[in-house]
This record gives structure tokens, C-alpha cells and sequence, in this order.
């Protein structure tokens, strides 16, 4: 006998693992498990869909379209109470449009690389026809939305008052102090020298905003809002917050506003349409109507498979039943 | 002497030219893996159409261009046409992952670890060749659970190839050995009778024989030497029987030497008329011969002399490695004599110390005594010694001498050798105790050892000269003058040697039985009435001996001799001189003057050949069938031996009806055929009902479990030349539907190209998944042509191991290479294949939904390093590693309900509804996984990328908890990579978008994740999107596991219990399964009276093969002895020995309906219109 010598040279470890007979748990699906997981989660998500639909409610948001005028009055019902945000929301806008999406230049964005010498996504828009380049370039920063709203309440029947906005921090912080740097901020114009303005825009980069220094060149938050291009061809963009001094402590009260609208931004050649948005939010982020109905649904769903199983597995009891007898 | 004439070599062998060369293999899930890659393909052709239609469409929309459609960097716009062509190719690169690449690198890795394991398993390990599975091919794992047919070569295969003699006949008396079939039956039992054998040895030998104790006392001595083996060896919960004497721990592995075949008991009865021929062998050397050539006594000495000279066995001992050299120059030789002395005595010192330590009895050990004090003696005495006692003409004409050596001579001999050659036994070792013998077959040493217990020993042979010593210790050397090889034409050998003793010119012939018994001479023209009536007597003696033997399962043999007078002789050496040295048709010229010398031969005897049985083989053949697989056996055997194994290994049963086919006629083939499936279709619906057959389905009517029960299973036993009719008559079809109905087909006497072509053909015209098992040459383009082939690592070299897939060194290794391992990798791999294509449609239709939102532009929301890490490292691992170990049911279920097989014949685990539910199922889950986040964003002012995140996640979520639901077992290993896989992610994310401030564009996925994950309405869809996504799949999931009919979920359930409970539900599982066991004899109960006019037929041809057989079964002069073979054999079943017996009456079975007068009178009809082209002795017939 060669016990461990030459004799079985090629006999298999005898380990769990190489037997496969490490320890398992069978999974199973077994009447008892399968009845108690789609019950638990079925009662989980119901309740989470009533929670969810009872905050959506909360939620006030109102739509506006100018379509014809671009002032008119209505009537705001409802103090809405806390923050109010005011967006635009723009219909069968592609931002996402695979060649609009790369239309852009981070680098440039970052403060980095201003002149645009290493990157090619943004042609067209890199360079303007007397070969200067753009900044900001490409097709992104082009088509930026530059219509400016104005929201007024009406004290009185003829007092007007222009409804105060803030237009900083409409951004994500990473956005504002990491992603999108201006080259410097002393004398902003400076900096932008040997560069040209994007052909559809009015002004330079360096004077978007004309009251507020601070809020211009790459920071300008109107502008980081509509680099984040949108997901979907109908979207909302941050325009302004509510500014909450006055009579507008606790939001909007209720009573007779206006919108005064500078029409520049086109919406016809893209057959869209634009709209103005006052909206407030919830613990749960912007609108969630729908999250609560899939849940309410989903649990209801749940529910059904589970009584479905039950009256299955009863029948089957009664015949295994009948059958043994 | 040179042997003249060019051996083929190298690519013109026999063996390579049956070779075809490597067939690239692909396995059946890989076949249709690629179809459904196929509409995969078509799949993305359609999406991309749809892309760039829609794009089109979408462009047509805008009368300018809008500002969010960029122009190229020049500032023009592409023609409409132009923009819809480069979109389609844009969603090809972006919607390619739909075809599956990676799937081709996974299922390389699964398969990789499932070799691994199959590998490792020590279940397929055998400890006596040391040899555990070889998988050869890496690429067919999982056809291994999808087997229908297996075509099993016999011999080394279902047998051990392990030649032991049996029985044998000379000049007409049986002798049946009846000690040895005892010892064979016992195997497991040696150490307990080991001393009655010796003892016996000792009475059997009458006192005066001690003069020449050598044999005995080697005998004696080496038996307790292999007895040291056997022992159970318990490895950690795998305990495996170790079978006796396969292992000679003491002894240089040789081939072809295993006790089983080494041992044989000597009949008692010939014993003595063996010691009688010796002595009348040795009265020869005084006188010329006294007695008739044709007495019984010099007879069993010509038996005894050809088993030991007409063969090729090589001899060489346990000092010596070999002793193939012819005489060597005595100068080299002397020059290493003192180191080899002392070397040899050392070995003798140690192998007697041994044996004399095994051995209990006394006279062995004083024979030790002797025979050490022998070995003293100084060389010159023995010289002298050597001298004195030869006997006989020493020095007479030419070729021949004898010696007689005493035991002592025998060691001194040794130790001489070198100093003083004795011509006639040129380096001759003859003291050491074990002499190995190499044969070319197996039973050429079963035969060498048979004569060797009988003392008739091969001492040595040299191209020139072969020596045998007597039992009385007197070495006879035979010139050898010619030898007549063995080749499949002829089926024959013979050795022409010249007697040494009276100088004759001898031929000693064995062969197949068939050939030699048309070769003897003719009674008839023997002068003397008496003798022509007593060879009469003892052809016909002899010929039922070989039915005998042949019915019992055991190979036969004929000896025979002729002695050639002077003249004849040189007339006759000198053309075959000639036809050596021709350049042209040498081997016609060969096979001519063979034929020339081998005939009026005198018929010596027979002998019986046992192939035994491999362990676990019957056991391992009723769980194959019970897993739903046809087995064929394909031998080149005779077919009543291969009948004879075929009912030892319960491939055919006795309640079976068994229809054997022989012909060489075509039309008689086809009615046989025609005749024989009409009937079979009376009583039996197709055994696969749905089969394709030449592709249009046979009549598939689910056959009742009644009328199933109440059927007779058939068997068809086919032979080598019936199957050339098959063949060459276009008969393929109605064969193949015939084989349809049966349960076993045996196909005799086929050449390996047959082999070959029948697998060939069930493979391609049922297209059905083939294995062929084969251990030898002959086994080759069978393994090859099958979709797997099996190679046995076993006694017939290394030819069947090569050319093979798998080399396994057992057949019952089988069981669980295709029950577990084949049903594991089957259903593993299937599975992950299923689940690969679901999570590649299901992801890629996530970024193709996105597309009718983004203006058909081939945007993506997921950041591309980020698709591609998702199905590079988040989901990879998971799928590989569900396909290395995942176990849908244990292996010890597996081994209990063979039936689980089923499902990877029918391919349940990947079909195309399993493709296609499962891509119904991806489209539903990438519709909830994308539109559930959509409804959630939309209207919201979400960016591309951060509406990318949550799909992303939600994707992973779902594909992961998918794959969990498809784990069954649950090991460690599972949870960690699945947790892992998901821990990855996050980290791989958080990592990725806290640290790419400007990089890849136009992604540019800073911060997303991190913003993400501080929203509450990402957890919110996280949670709910999987949810609902995987709801139907779960509730079907929970229906089947809980509810589930099938056999799979019911042994999942099984699996569940504890393990008593286990074994317990297994149980009674087969007990419900099976049916209630047929009525033996009662079978006229089956069907309706079968139609007058097939009575003919039916009744017809048995006359040749059923009443001999009967009749034999009368003869049979030792029932008991057969049925306790029977037992022996099957080592576990006793009751199985019965029924054996009679399984002759039990295939009259359907017959016994009929009046005798039918029965006569058909069997004339047909039979005179059958045996037309029929073989002489193997006639037509159609069993009933």
C-alpha cells in the first residue's frame, strides 16, 4: 500500500470546496416564505405610496403659458406657504440630443483652457468666423435661454409690486464652486480677451448678469443651470427663488400677479412652447405623484400575487387532501 | 533473422487511417446559443432601423434646423437620408452589447471551472491506476448532461478486458474447473481461503511430485503475496471499495498481469491427466512414440504445449524488466554478472522473506529453506549439475535441447547465467519467483498463465526458440520455425515449430472457433472407421463445449495442430520465403500460404475465456436507462457473447423480447426489419414519442402508463453483417424506427468503421446527442464521431484515451460524469447562457427606450465607463460564478432519481420558450426599469446623467436580485460575490464621480452620484423599480417552486428536507415511478392475438437459434455452478441468477400462444428463405 507516496499522486483534494460540498442553503420557494415576503412588501409599499401621494399633495405648483402676452394677471388662490421656486419649462427642447450634448468644452467651463485649443466638440461653435474663439463654447452655451421673467404682485388695483428673486444658488454647490471656474475673478473682462461672445447672444459672457458682479462669466448661475443639460425634450430649469422679505415671508400670498416676460429666447422654430413654473417642494424632492401611485399600485399588485398564491396553495391542499384519502 | 518486409507506420496504421483526424466539437448549447445569437442580431437590426426611422422622422418634424441640432464642425447639416444611414450604424456601436461577446469569454471561464471540479471530484477517482477523470476537451462539458444515446464498446469497457480462463475442452471432455470458479466467485474472500488453496495444492500433488517442487512451491509462495491489497480505504467520508488484486503493490505494474488473470486453480480431474501427459511427454525423449497421436494423453500435452507456444507472449521476470533480447554477446554480458548476482539475491532474499511471512503453511517455507540453501552452492557445481541431469537428445541436430532442472539447478542457474550460458536458455532468470508476461491481448496471457498452472510454463522465448519446462521440471526448447501472426481475415495464429522430442515439424494453431472448425480435417477421409467416428464425436462434443461457453459469456478458443512431414515442410517454408520478401501483394502472398499450411488441422481443443464484468456496471446501466438514455452496445465480439453480457450487465432483461437480425441479404433484411417493426408497433407505442425522424416526427401519441407496463421492452440484437446490409440496402430508416421501440440494441461482430457509421447515423438522423465509451483502438472513430467521446483508461493502450473528450479508468464512473456532473454543467451553464441574454437585452433596452426621448440621436444617459464597468466587472462575476457552482439539485438526489436526467435531454433549462420568456421577460423589466424612473423625473428639471444614475442603479439591483433568484444553493461563495458585485458598484460610482472633475466628456459625471444618493427619491425608486420589475418573475418563481409538477422543482423540494427525510421521499419516489414489475411468463395477457399472417414470420426462424439453445440449457451439466457464476459476477444481486437461467424460455414467451404445428411448419418456410445468403452457422433469424 502507498499510503501518501507515489501511489495517488493525482488523487483530488478532498476539500468542501473542491467537492462542492461546501455548506448551502437551499433557496427554496416555499408556500410559507412566499406568502409572508409578498404580504410584508406588499403592505411596505402601500403604505409608502399613501404617505407619498399625501405629500405630493402638499406640493402647489402652478403653470403659466404665455402664450399671447407676455403680461397678464391671474389670480393666485392658495398661500402656498414656505419656499417658492420659479422655474421656465420648455416643451420638446432636446437638450439631450446626442450632438447638442457633447456641444461643450469642460475645460473651458473649468477656467482651464479658454481659447479652446484642445478640444474639438464644441465646432461649430468653437470659433466664430473671424477665427476668434467662442466663449463659452459650443451648441449648449449657443442656445442658452436668456427670456427674463419677471413675476409682480398686485397690492392694490394699480400698485404693482415686482416680486423679489433670488438668482444665486440655483445650482448644485459642485457645480458652482468646483465644476464651472472663472479664469479670474478680478476684472473679468479681461480675461475673456481674444474671445468672442456666442453668435445668438446679446451680451458677453463677462455681463450676463449687469447687477450682480459676482454672478457672471462661467459662474453666472442662470448659465451653469442650462449646461446641465436636461433629460428629457419637456423640462423645468431653475429661473429664481422667491426672496422671502415682506409681504413674501411666508411665500406667495394670495391675490393678483402678473408675469412681465422679455420674449427672446425662439420657441416656434422648434415647435415647442415655453411656460413659467411656481412651484414648492416637499421633503421628497420636486413632484412625486407619481412614485406614490406606482407604490400604491405596486402594493396593491403585491397584495393580489399574494392572495392569488393563497387561494392556490388552499386548493392544493385540498386535493393533495382528497387524494390521499 | 530479419523479418522482411515494411511495417506501416506512423500516418498508415490501421489505427490512424480508421482515425478521421480531430472534429472541432461545439456543443448543443453553444449550436443553439449562436441561432438565438442570430435573432439577437435580428433583434438589433430592428432596434437600429427603428432608431434610424425614427431619426428621419424626427428630423422631418423641424422645418429649420433647431439650435439642438448641431451641425458638423464645418456647419452643414446632413442630408435626411444620409443622417438616418449614420444613425443606424450609431445604434449599432451603442445597442451592440445585445450580442453577447462576453458571454463567449464567460461561458470559456464556467467551463474552465467546471472542468476544474469535475476534475477534482473523487467519485471519478480510481485508486488503482491512480488516474482520476481527464477532461480532454474543455469545450462540452454540458453535453454531458444532455446525452440520448450511448454506444458502449464491450469489451475493457463493460468488462474489465481482464482475460481469466475459464473452462476448457480437450478432445471432447469438458473440464469445468470448478475450484477456480469458486476462487473467482469469492474474490473478496481470499484471505480467508487462502490456506485451503494451498493445502489443496499440496493434496493435489501426489508426494513424489516434491522432486520438482519449484512450481509448486512459487505457487504456494507468491499466492499470499497479493493477497496484502485489499483494504477499504476511508478518506474523510468517501469510502471506496477497493477491488482485490488489481493492485500488485510487490510487482512492476506489467501489463496484462493481474492476479485475477495469474490465479488459476487447476481442475483436479485434468490435473492428474496432465501429469500423465507429462510423463508420457518424457517417455518420448526415450522412444519414438509408443501410443496413437490421436490418444487422450499426448493430446492434453499438445493442448498444454500450444497454449504455452502459439502465442507472442514476451516474457520477462521481476528482475529483469524484459527478456525480449535475443542471445546477447556473453562478453558484455559477463562484465555486469557480480552486480546483477548480488542484486537478484537480494530481491529473492526480500520477496522470500515476504512470502514467507504471508505464507502460513509449512512446506512452503521449508521449500524457502531449500531453495536459499540451493542458491549456495558454487557455480561450477551447478554447471556440472546442469550437465548430469539434462536429459535427452542435448546435443542432437541442430535446434533443439533439453534440461531438466531441479529447484535447486533453477536458482543456481540463475546465479551461473552469465558465466557459462546455457545455450538453450539464453539469459534465462528463471529463479525469480514471478515470471511477468507481456501479450499482445489480454487472453493470449490468461491462456499462458492457464498452461502455467498446470506447470506447463513459457520460460523464454526468443524470435528463434521458445522454452517450456514440464511438470516435471524438464525444459523442452522448440525451435521456432515459422510464426503466423494474428490478423482479423484469418482470425488465427499458428506457430510451426520442430518438436524437440521427436524431431516433427509441428503446427500449432488457435483461432477464433468459427475458422478452425472448418479447417479440421475431414473425418471422411480417415481410413480407419473407428477413428473417423471418434473425431466425429469429438468435433461435435467440442463444438456444443463452445456454444456452451459462448452462452455463458466467455470467449472461445479452438486449438489445434498438424504435424507436417519433412517435405511438405521445406516446399512450403520456401514459398512462404517468398511471398516474405515479395514487394508486391505480400499480403495476399501471406494470407495464401497461411491458408496453404492451416488446414486438415487436428482439432486439440477449446478453452473458455472469462471477461469479467466491471464493478458497478449493471447498476450503472439501470440508473443510465432510468435516466431516459438508449444504450447501444457495439462490439466485435460474437454476438452470443455479447448477448451473454448484455444479460449480465441487465442490458437486456430476461422478460425483454429480443429480435436478433442475422443476414447478409438485403431484401431478407428489410422484410425482417418491416416484419419485426410491425409487430413491435402492435404492442408498443415509440419509446420517445416525439422523436424527429428524417424531419418529420413519428406518430406521437402519449402512450398510456398501462399500455406501457403491459408491453414487453424489447431488445435487437444486430450483427456486422446485417448491419452491412443496412447500409448498403438503404434499410437505415426502418432500422432506426425499429431501434426506436427498443429499449437495448447490441450490434455484433462490428468492424470499427461500422462502429463508427452507426453512430454516425443515429447522430445525424435522429439528431440526437451520442456518447461513445471505448477503451481501445478499435473504439476510436466511434469516440470520435459522437458528440462526446468517453475513453476508458484501461488495458488496451493509450489509442481511446487520445482520441477522446473524457478518459475516465472506470464505466461505472459514468453514472456520475453524466448524472451529476453532465445534469450540473447542463443545467448551469444553460441557465447562465438564458440569464447572459436576458441581462444584455435588458440593459441595452434601457439606453434604447431612452432613444424615443432624445430624438432617435443615440444619446446615452449612462456614463460609458460606467456601462462598460457594468457588465465587465458588476455583473460578470455573479453569472460565472452561478455557472461554476450552482447545484439546482444535490448530487445525491441527483444519484437516487436518475429520471432528473431527463430534463437536459429535453433541454429544458435553454429552449427557445426558455429564450424567449426570458427576453419577454428583459423586455418587461427594462420597460418598468426605465419608465418607472422616467414617470418619476419627468417634468423635473433632471439632467441626462443624473436621470442615468438611478436607471443604472435599479438596473444593477434588479439583474443582480434576477441572478439571485435563478441561485438555487446558496453557498458562502454565491453571497459574497453577489454582495460584493453590489458593494462594487457603489464604490466603483462614488470613487468614479468624486474624482472626475472635466473628464469624459460629455458625461462629465462629477458629483451625480453623490448628489444622488443624498435624494431621497432615488432610494424611494431604487427600492420600488426592482420590485416591480421582478413581481411576475418571482410569482412564477414561488408558483413552480411551491406547485411546480415538474420532476426538477419537486427534487428541489426533496433537496430541502433533512437528509433521513431525504432518502425516505427518494424512495418512495421510485417506488411510485416504477411500475409494478411485469408478469414473468404471463405475458400472453399483452395487446390483442397478433394477426394470422404474421404468425409465420414470428414463429419462423428461431428453429436455428432458440431450440439449440434450449437443448443446451439441458446440457448444461452444471446449473448450480452457472447460476453462482452468475452471482459472483453481478457481486450484488443474488436473485438475478434464477432468472438468468431460464431466460431462454422466457424469450418463448410470446410464442407460446402458438400451436407446435405453426411453429414447425413456419419455421421451414422462412428459414429456407432465409438462410440464403445467411451465414453457414449464424443462419438468418428473427428471435422471438
Amino acid at each position: 500500500m502507498n499510503w501518501g507516496g507515489g501511489g495517488r499522486k493525482l488523487m483530488p483534494d478532498n476539500s468542501a470546496m473542491k467537492q462542492q460540498k461546501l455548506p448551502a442553503h437551499q433557496l427554496h420557494f416555499s408556500a410559507r416564505v412566499v406568502l409572508t415576503i409578498f404580504f410584508a412588501t406588499g403592505v411596505f409599499c402601500f403604505c409608502m405610496g399613501v404617505i407619498l401621494i399625501l405629500s405630493a399633495q402638499s406640493i402647489q405648483e402652478i403653470e403659466v403659458c404665455p402664450i399671447l402676452l407676455y403680461l397678464f394677471f391671474w389670480y393666485w388662490g392658495l398661500n402656498p406657504g414656505g419656499d417658492v421656486y420659479m422655474y421656465y419649462k420648455l416643451y420638446g427642447f432636446y437638450q439631450n440630443h446626442y450632438r447638442y450634448v457633447l456641444s461643450r468644452s469642460n475645460n473651458q467651463l473649468v477656467g482651464k483652457d479658454i481659447m479652446v485649443r484642445d478640444v474639438e466638440d464644441c465646432a461649430p461653435f468653437k470659433v466664430s468666423q473671424n477665427k476668434t474663439p467662442i466663449a463659452p463654447c459650443g451648441a449648449i452655451a449657443n442656445s442658452m435661454f436668456n427670456d427674463t421673467i419677471i413675476l409682480s404682485y398686485t397690492l392694490k388695483s394699480s400698485v404693482h409690486i415686482q416680486v423679489p428673486m433670488l438668482k444665486t444658488e440655483l445650482t448644485w454647490w459642485t457645480d458652482k464652486y468646483v465644476k464651472f471656474q472663472n479664469p479670474s475673478l478680478i476684472n473679468l473682462s479681461d480675461r475673456f480677451v481674444g474671445t468672442e461672445k456666442p453668435p445668438y447672444w446679446q451680451a458677453p459672457i463677462y455681463e450676463l448678469d449687469t447687477s450682480d458682479p459676482g454672478n457672471n462669466g462661467f459662474l453666472n448661475d442662470d448659465f451653469i443651470v442650462w449646461m446641465r443639460t436636461a433629460a428629457f425634450p419637456t423640462f423645468k430649469k431653475l429661473y429664481r427663488r422667491l426672496y422671502r422679505v415682506q409681504y413674501f415671508m411666508d411665500g406667495l400670498p394670495a391675490g393678483n400677479y402678473s408675469f412681465n416676460i422679455s420674449y427672446n429666447f425662439p420657441v416656434t422654430r422648434i415647435k415647442g412652447e415655453k411656460s413659467v413654473v411656481l412651484s414648492t417642494l416637499t421633503w421628497s424632492g420636486g413632484s412625486s405623484l407619481f412614485l406614490g401611485l406606482a407604490y400604491t399600485v405596486t402594493g396593491a399588485f403585491l397584495w393580489l400575487a399574494s392572495f392569488a398564491l393563497m387561494a392556490i396553495h388552499m386548493t392544493m391542499k385540498k386535493k393533495k387532501l382528497s387524494y390521499r384519502r | 533473422m530479419c523479418r522482411q518486409g515494411l511495417l506501416p507506420a506512423g500516418h498508415d496504421t490501421k489505427a490512424m487511417l480508421n482515425n478521421s483526424g480531430p472534429r472541432y466539437k461545439r456543443s448543443k448549447i453553444e449550436r443553439r446559443m449562436n441561432t438565438d445569437i442570430f435573432f439577437c442580431i435580428g433583434l438589433l437590426f430592428l432596434m437600429c432601423l427603428i432608431g434610424a426611422v425614427g431619426h428621419g422622422l424626427w428630423n422631418r418634424n423641424f422645418k429649420d434646423h433647431p439650435p439642438f441640432d448641431v451641425p458638423d464642425a464645418d456647419g452643414h447639416f446632413l442630408p435626411l437620408a444620409l443622417g438616418g444611414f449614420y444613425m443606424f450604424l450609431t445604434m449599432i456601436i451603442l445597442l451592440q452589447v445585445l450580442i453577447p461577446i462576453s458571454l463567449y469569454v464567460s461561458i470559456e471561464l464556467v467551463k474552465l471551472g467546471q472542468v476544474f471540479f469535475l476534475h477534482n471530484d473523487l467519485d471519478l477517482y480510481d485508486e488503482e491506476t491512480d488516474l482520476s477523470i481527464q477532461c480532454r476537451a474543455l469545450n462540452i462539458t454540458e453535453d454531458l448532461g444532455q446525452i440520448q444515446y450511448i454506444f458502449s464498446d464491450k469489451t475493457g469497457t463493460l468488462t474489465e478486458n481482464k482475460m481469466v480462463f475459464r473452462r476448457c475442452s480437450i478432445m471432447g471432455s469438458e473440464y469445468c474447473h470448478q475450484e477456480n470458479a469458486k476462487r473467482l466467485e469469492t474474490p473478496k474472500e481470499l484471505d480467508s481461503d487462502s490456506e485451503e488453496w494451498t493445502q489443496y495444492q499440496c493434496l493435489s500433488f501426489p508426494a513424489r511430485w516434491t522432486q520438482g517442487p519449484a512450481t509448486m512451491r512459487r505457487q504456494g509462495g507468491a499466492q499470499p503475496l497479493r493477497r496484502c491489497h485489499s483494504a477499504r480505504v476511508p478518506i474523510q467520508g468517501h469510502s471506496r471499495q477497493r477491488s482485490v488484486g488489481r493492485c500488485e503493490s510487490s510487482q512492476p505494474p506489467v501489463a496484462f498481469s493481474s492476479s485475477l488473470e495469474k490465479d488459476v486453480t487447476p481442475d483436479k480431474n485434468l490435473l492428474t491427466k496432465v501429469r500423465d501427459a507429462a510423463l508420457w511427454l518424457e517417455t518420448l525423449s526415450d522412444a519414438r512414440p509408443a501410443k496413437s497421436s490421436h490418444s487422450t494423453t499426448s493430446c492434453i500435452a499438445d493442448f498444454f504445449l500450444a497454449l504455452t507456444i502459439c502465442n507472442s507472449v514476451m516474457v520477462s521476470t521481476t528482475t529483469e524488466p524484459r527478456q525480449r533480447v535475443t542471445i546477447p554477446p556473453p562478453s558484455t554480458k559477463a562484465l555486469g554478472t557480480s552486480l546483477e548476482k548480488i542484486q537478484q539475491l537480494f530481491q529473492r532474499l526480500k520477496l522470500m522473506s515476504l512470502s514467507q511471512s504471508f505464507s502460513s503453511t509449512a512446506p512452503s517455507d521449508a521449500d524457502l529453506g531449500e531453495s536459499l540453501g540451493a542458491n549456495m552452492p558454487p557455480t561450477d557445481l551447478d554447471e556440472k549439475d546442469n550437465a548430469s541431469v539434462c536429459t535427452g537428445d542435448f546435443s542432437t541436430d541442430g535446434g533443439y535441447r533439453s534440461s531438466t532442472w531441479d529447484q535447486g539447478d533453477i536458482l543456481g542457474s540463475e546465479s551461473g547465467t552469465s558465466l557459462e550460458e546455457t545455450p538453450g536458455a539464453p539469459t534465462l532468470s528463471l529463479a525469480s519467483p514471478e515470471f511477468c508476461y507481456e501479450a499482445e491481448s489480454p487472453d493470449e496471457a490468461a491462456l499462458v498463465h492457464a498452461a502455467h498452472a498446470y506447470s506447463f510454463t513459457l520460460v523464454s522465448r526468443t524470435p528463434e526458440q521458445v522454452t517450456v519446462r514440464l511438470p516435471q521440471g524438464t525444459c523442452l526448447t522448440f525451435d521456432l520455425l515459422f510464426t503466423l501472426g494474428f490478423d482479423s481475415v484469418r482470425k488465427r495464429m499458428s506457430v510451426v515449430v520442430r518438436h524437440p522430442l521427436t524431431g516433427e515439424i509441428v503446427v500449432y494453431t488457435k483461432g477464433a472457433d468459427s475458422v478452425i472448425m472448418d479447417l479440421l480435417e475431414d473425418p471422411a477421409h480417415v481410413t480407419d472407421i473407428d477413428v473417423e467416428k471418434k473425431l466425429k464425436k469429438i468435433h461435435a462434443r467440442t463444438q456444443k463445449h463452445l456454444d456452451l461457453y459462448a452462452r455463458d459469456g466467455l470467449r472461445t478458443l479452438c486449438i489445434a495442430k498438424k504435424v507436417v512431414n519433412e517435405e511438405d515442410f521445406r516446399r512450403w517454408a520456401s514459398f512462404r520465403r517468398e511471398a516474405e520478401a515479395s514487394l508486391d501483394n505480400r499480403d495476399e502472398l501471406l494470407l495464401e500460404t497461411a491458408q496453404h499450411l492451416e488446414n486438415q488441422l487436428t482439432l486439440l481443443g477449446a478453452t473458455g475465456i472469462e471477461d469479467r464484468l466491471q464493478e458497478g456496471v449493471p447498476d450503472t446501466i439501470a440508473a443510465l436507462r432510468e435516466a431516459g438514455i438508449q444504450l447501444w452496445v457495439l462490439t466485435g465480439d460474437k454476438q452470443e457473447t455479447a448477448v451473454n453480457i448484455a444479460y449480465a450487465c441487465r442490458l437486456l432483461d430476461q422478460t425483454d423480447t429480443v429480435y436478433s437480425i442475422n443476414t447478409e441479404n438485403q431484401e431478407t433484411c428489410k422484410s425482417i426489419l418491416s416484419c419485426a417493426l410491425e409487430e413491435v408497433k402492435q404492442f408498443q407505442e415509440p419509446q420517445k414519442p416525439d422523436r424527429k425522424l428524417f424531419g418529420f416526427r413519428l406518430p406521437s401519441k402519449t402512450p398510456s402508463t398501462t399500455a406501457r407496463t403491459m408491453a414487453p421492452e424489447v431488445g435487437l440484437v444486430i450483427d456486422g453483417k446485417t448491419l452491412n446490409a443496412i447500409f448498403q440496402g438503404k434499410l437505415e430508416k426502418l432500422f432506426l424506427e425499429l431501434t426506436q421501440y427498443c429499449r437495448s440494441v447490441l450490434c455484433c461482430r462490428c468492424t470499427p468503421l461500422q462502429k463508427s457509421m452507426i453512430v454516425k447515423l443515429v447522430r445525424d438522423k435522429l439528431s440526437v446527442m451520442t456518447l461513445s465509451i471505448g477503451d481501445g483502438a478499435n473504439d476510436v472513430s466511434m469516440i470520435q464521431a459522437a458528440d462526446i467521446g468517453i475513453g476508458i483508461s484501461g488495458q488496451e493502450g493509450m489509442q481511446a484515451v487520445m482520441s477522446s473528450d473524457f478518459a475516465i479508468s472506470r464505466f461505472r464512473h459514468l453514472k456520475k460524469l453524466l448524472l451529476v456532473h453532465g445534469h450540473w454543467c447542463y443545467s448551469r451553464l444553460a441557465r447562465m447562457v438564458v440569464y447572459f441574454f436576458y441581462k444584455n437585452v435588458c440593459y441595452v433596452n434601457l439606453l434604447f427606450w431612452y432613444q424615443f426621448f432624445c430624438g432617435f440621436s443615440g444619446s446615452t444617459m449612462i456614463d460609458y465607463w460606467q456601462m462598460i464597468f457594468f457588465n465587465l466587472f458588476f455583473t460578470s462575476l455573479p453569472p460565472i460564478i452561478f455557472g461554476v457552482l450552482d447545484k439546482d439539485v444535490s448530487a445525491e438526489t441527483l444519484l437516487g432519481l436518475p429520471e432528473l436526467y431527463k430534463s437536459g435531454q429535453n433541454s429544458e433549462n435553454y429552449n427557445l420558450s426558455a429564450f424567449w420568456i426570458s427576453m419577454a421577460d428583459a423586455f418587461y423589466q427594462s420597460l418598468v426599469c426605465f419608465f418607472f424612473p422616467y414617470l418619476t423625473y419627468k417634468d423635473s428639471d433632471i439632467d441626462v446623467f443624473t436621470f442615468g444614475t438611478p436607471i443604472n442603479t435599479i438596473s444593477l439591483i434588479t439583474i443582480l436580485l434576477h441572478q439571485a433568484m435563478e441561485m438555487k444553493t446558496w453557498t458562502i461563495v454565491h453571497g459574497l460575490v453577489l454582495l460584493g458585485s453590489f458593494l462594487m458598484y457603489f464604490v466603483v460610482s462614488l470613487l468614479y464621480n468624486a474624482t472626475c472633475v472635466t473628464c469624459n466628456s460629455p458625461t462629465n459625471p462629477y458629483w451625480v452620484m453623490e448628489n444622488q444618493l443624498s435624494d431621497p427619491t432615488f432610494y424611494l425608486v431604487c427600492f420600488l423599480t426592482p420590485v416591480a420589475a421582478l413581481l411576475p418573475r418571482y410569482f412564477f418563481l414561488s408558483l413552480q417552486g411551491t406547485y411546480g409538477k415538474s420532476p426538477i422543482s419537486k427534487a428541489q423540494k426533496i433537496d430541502t428536507l433533512p437528509m433521513d427525510k431525504r432518502n425516505l421521499e427518494i424512495q418512495n419516489w421510485r417506488s411510485k415511478r416504477r411500475p409494478t414489475p411485469v408478469p414473468g411468463v404471463g405475458q400472453p395477457t399483452h395487446g390483442p392475438v397478433p394477426p394470422v399472417p404474421e404468425q409465420d414470420f414470428r414463429t419462423s426462424p428461431p428453429k436455428s437459434s432458440i431450440p439449440p439453445k434450449r437443448k443446451h440449457m439441458e446440457d448444461w451439466v452444471l446449473r448450480g455452478q452457472k447460476s453462482s457464476r452468475q452471482c459472483g459476477r453481478d457481486g450484488t444481486c443474488s436473485g438475478d441468477s434464477s432468472a438468468h437461467l431460464s431466460s431462454g424460455e422466457h424469450l418463448l414467451g410470446p410464442n407460446k400462444a402458438l400451436a407446435p404445428e405453426t411453429y414447425s411448419r413456419g419455421q421451414n418456410d422462412v428459414s429456407q428463405h432465409l438462410t440464403r445468403g445467411g451465414h453457414r452457422r449464424s443462419q438468418s433469424s428473427l428471435t422471438i
